[in-house]
């Protein structure tokens, strides 16, 4: 799932600073799921731009609305009437949804409150860890489902660096685990370590042509 | 410094601050007048948004007071409200309120005083000077 | 639609002079959709009662707002009142004008008066109905492990009608009392043939749970028993897993071996004493090394003593820090102990223990006597420490239980005891609560038998209906709610052949609100203490009235 964090305040200040009127946007799907930009963050966002206005003594004059999924020019329309009567738009959805708002209503300024930061897997309650980098060109079938795209701190793909620490952690960054330990072991696990020896080529990153397209409706 | 009333909102759990603050009244231990108790089924069910709303219509200050730690009945409902107040007080920071407004306390249903004590300290912190 | 909503207002016997109420009422008149505000001196008594709900039919009110003492002294009258009116007993909203606000301050607080009167004004338009609902509860009660207490509790249950299914690990049932000289005494075999005989209670030896889905009232349970794997239904489960004892050799540091015994090989060795080669002249039991809070260890350290000095006539020591007597009949079991001759030795410092000569030497501190002792035991009769069963965490997570940081399935939560679980619905009684006392276990299995059978001999249940629900339109799925309720009263249903959404429980539902306050799509919904009702008396402090 996408995964986002909203920007400092000060930063999003920065960018609806001289607007007087503005819509503040959320998505109903992935941001919403992360807790950065659904209709709880929409709230609370509005209300702390208000707060900050109004300790400023500006004027500061906000809608609210939350739509099922940014990314779809369709919903976003729903917002036409909304956006008639403001100056801006300070969008909570991930890029994808700041970009659709922006191409609807090519007019008003669309500004993003998030950072869209990665693609992730839910690990524990609100923790989420990035576990896919769309290199385009999975190997995880011999890796035993475990990336070393992303886990591995160097990006190897054929064992590990020969730096790995005592305890299976990784050189670089001692509070991860060396990826190669865990593919070893999960490889070990399934019987398929002779994997191992299998020389994987150096990765195609242009196996994707960026930026990316696909027409998926065959018929 | 904000501008705005002198209130304390203070969401009170159930089964342990509202008592108290029964308790409070029942014994005549006087206190401000200024606090104003919203009664809740759990202080874990306190959300930002109530939060920020209260600061927004200019209260003063604003207690989570639940019940001890271990001592939930819902076990972590004051674990939660716990940290949802410390994520706030980043929130309220963020927009130049002091942290002190915002606190979280806990207590058993009979700490009249202890009740008492809280909005006192309250008060007087977010006194208007 | 417009709502009509009526206010009133108490002044308890006119006691609450320090509230101004022609003041409040004239001010609260003034509130949007108020369209009736009384003041009454006695809301309370049957007069009072039957003032308002004339008042509320004549006035065609359909929302009550009344400002009087605290809500935890007359909510259930007034909500009660209420329907007696014809109106949804949820269209409620109290203030609390007397303990917190006339009784609280000092001089005039007519303000605050009015501004709590405000709050729960506001909070009223916001109010829905509820509807009271039966639910149909499954009356059969599941019982998990077949020692003492289990079958206790399966035996009780059925005498009052209730079907049992009791599932034990073991080849048999009896548990680890089976074979024990207790006091009290525990007649394991005569429990076993009533249960054998008992057509109410099935057993399933040989059996484990494998999964737990569901609630209180319907749990869905699957239980592996050899090759088959069975699934049932059942209303509540009783969990009776019992204990594990274990010797820590880290404790004493000395391998157990041949001198170092456990408690079971004492007994072994007391029903064969002849098999010995030779007869041991001293035998020590060392106690609160391993655990200094347990009461078994003592009063099997104090049988087995008088046991020893019965059978085998050796010199008998007791190495103790304290001795905890407070069970039934424990004391005199230690009087009988020390009138035989067997000597008690009290230390504060752990004693050394090693090997010397092939015996086992024991030296410390006596406090009694202020001096080092030294004394060789030929066995050293090990403390063991008490532990849950094996397997009891993998099962509290089968039942998605919590288990305490000893890993007994008491949550260490006062709000529980004696035998409740966070999870509606199951018990827990006798050792796997982390408290071997077998009168205690006696209670437990009272206690839970009651409860039990109180949730379930009507077969039905009556529960507000959805008074906390999931909007499946809203719902991510994203599981949070289901990983968060400290209940467990939350699990994923299918709404069409794509879609499975969160669903609340009704009769496991507590209430708290945690579900609601931390689903990231707001689809939760808790009808009282909803987002609207909340901000709505947040909304109305320090607006001008």
């Amino acid at each position: 799932m996408i995964i986002a964090e909203r920007k400092p305040l000060e930063e999003i200040r920065g960018m609806i600073a001289g607007y007087k009127k503005i819509l503040v946007a959320g998505c109903g799907t992935c941001v919403t799921i992360c807790w950065a930009g659904g209709e709880k963050e929409v709230g609370i966002l509005s209300s702390q731009l208000r707060l900050a206005s109004s300790g400023e003594g500006t004027e500061l004059s906000i809608v609210e609305a939350c739509i099922e999924r940014q990314c779809e020019k369709e919903m976003v329309e729903e917002l036409r009437d909304k956006v008639q009567d403001v100056e801006a738009i300070v969008s909570m959805a991930c890029g994808i949804g700041v970009q659709t708002i922006a191409d609807v209503f090519e007019e008003k300024p669309v500004f993003p409150a998030l950072n869209t930061t990665f693609m992730g897997m839910p690990e524990a309650e609100g923790v989420w860890t990035e576990k896919c980098r769309s290199c385009g060109d999975c190997m995880l079938y011999w890796t035993g489902g475990i990336c070393p795209v992303v886990r591995c701190a160097k990006g190897l793909l054929n064992g590990p660096c020969g730096g790995t620490r005592k305890g299976g952690s990784c050189e670089i960054d001692p509070e991860k685990d060396c990826a190669w330990v865990l593919i070893y072991r999960r490889l070990e696990k399934q019987g398929r370590l002779d994997l191992m020896r299998k020389y994987y080529e150096p990765k195609n990153y242009r196996a994707v042509k960026r930026p990316g397209k696909i027409e998926a409706l065959k018929a | 410094m904000i501008r705005g009333n002198n209130k304390i909102v203070a969401f009170c759990c159930e089964n342990s601050a509202y008592l108290a603050a029964d308790k409070a009244g029942r014994m005549r231990l006087h206190y401000p007048d200024n606090v104003r108790i919203i009664r809740v089924p759990c202080v874990g069910r306190v959300d930002l948004i109530h939060i920020l709303k209260a600061f927004e219509k200019g209260a003063a200050g604003v207690l989570l007071i639940g019940c001890h730690e271990g001592a939930c009945q819902h076990l972590t409902g004051n674990t939660r409200a716990k940290e949802r107040a410390a994520y706030a007080r980043n929130l309220l920071k963020e927009v130049g309120i002091d942290e002190a407004r915002l606190r979280m306390a806990n207590i058993a249903p009979d700490m009249a005083q202890q009740f008492v004590r809280e909005i006192e300290d309250m008060t007087e912190k977010t006194k208007e000077r | 639609m417009q709502i009509r909503i009526g206010v009133f207002l108490c002044d308890c016997g006119k006691s609450l002079s320090n509230i101004d109420f022609p003041k409040v009422s004239e001010r609260a008149e003034k509130l949007q959709d108020v369209v009736h505000v009384g003041l009454h001196s006695n809301l309370c008594l049957k007069e009072g009662i039957e003032e308002m709900l004339s008042t509320i039919r004549d006035g065609a009110i359909d929302r009550v707002v009344i400002a009087a003492c605290s809500p935890k002294l007359k909510e259930d009258a007034f909500r009660n009142a209420l329907e007696e009116a014809g109106l949804n007993s949820n269209f409620l909203s109290l203030a609390n004008i007397r303990e917190q606000c006339s009784w609280a301050h000092e001089g005039d607080v007519t303000e605050k008066a009015l501004e709590l009167t405000a709050m729960a004004v506001e909070r009223a338009r916001f109010l829905k109905p509820l509807v009271k609902k039966d639910v149909p509860v499954n009356k059969e009660v599941l019982v998990v492990g077949g020692g003492f207490a289990g079958m206790k509790v399966a035996l009780d249950l059925a005498n009052l009608g209730l079907r049992t299914t009791l599932v034990e690990r073991g080849l048999a049932l009896g548990g680890r009392l089976e074979g024990f000289e207790t006091n009290p005494a525990v007649p394991i075999n005569s429990m076993r043939k009533a249960i054998e005989e008992n057509r109410d209670i099935e057993v399933l030896t040989s059996a484990e749970l494998t999964r737990g889905e569901g609630e209180v009232g319907d749990f869905s349970i699957r239980i592996k028993k050899g090759d088959e794997e069975l699934s049932r239904s059942f209303g509540a489960i009783i969990f009776a897993t019992g204990y594990r004892p274990e010797i820590s050799p880290g404790d004493f540091q000395l391998r157990p071996g041949v001198n170092l015994i456990s408690q079971e090989k004492l007994t072994e060795i007391l029903k064969a004493p002849e098999r010995l080669e030779l007869r041991p002249k001293t035998i020590g039991f060392v106690l609160d090394v391993s655990d200094e809070n347990c009461r078994l260890p003592t009063l099997s350290a104090l049988n087995d003593a008088l046991a020893v000095k019965e059978r085998l006539g050796s010199e008998v020591y007791v190495f103790c820090k304290s001795l905890k007597v407070d069970s039934e009949g424990v004391e005199e079991v230690y009087r009988e102990a020390r009138d035989r001759g067997v000597v008690f030795v009290k230390f504060e410092e752990r004693p050394r223990i090693c090997s010397e000569d092939g015996r086992v030497k024991v030296e410390l501190n006596d406090i009694l006597l202020g001096d080092e002792i030294t004394v060789f035991c030929d066995f050293l009769v090990a403390e063991e420490r008490i532990m849950p069963s094996e397997g009891t965490e993998a099962l509290s997570s089968i039942l998605k239980m919590r288990i305490d940081s000893r890993g007994f399935c008491q949550d260490e939560n006062v709000h529980l005891y004696p035998v409740s679980c966070e999870r509606k619905g199951i018990f827990c009684v006798g050792a796997c609560r982390g408290d071997l006392d077998i009168a205690r276990a006696s209670t437990d299995v009272a206690s839970a038998v009651l409860s039990t059978y109180e949730l379930l001999a009507p077969g039905t249940a009556i529960v507000e209906a959805e008074r906390v629900k999931v909007d499946p339109e809203k719902c991510r799925v994203c599981l949070t709610c289901i990983r968060v309720c400290p209940h467990g009263a939350i699990r994923l249903v299918r709404v069409d052949t794509e879609r499975e959404v969160a669903q609340i429980s009704d009769l496991a539902c507590e209430g708290c609100g945690i579900c609601a306050a931390i689903c990231p799509a707001k689809a939760i919904d808790f009808e009282g203490y909803g987002d609207e009702q909340i901000l709505a008396e947040v909304q109305a402090i320090g607006e001008s009235l």
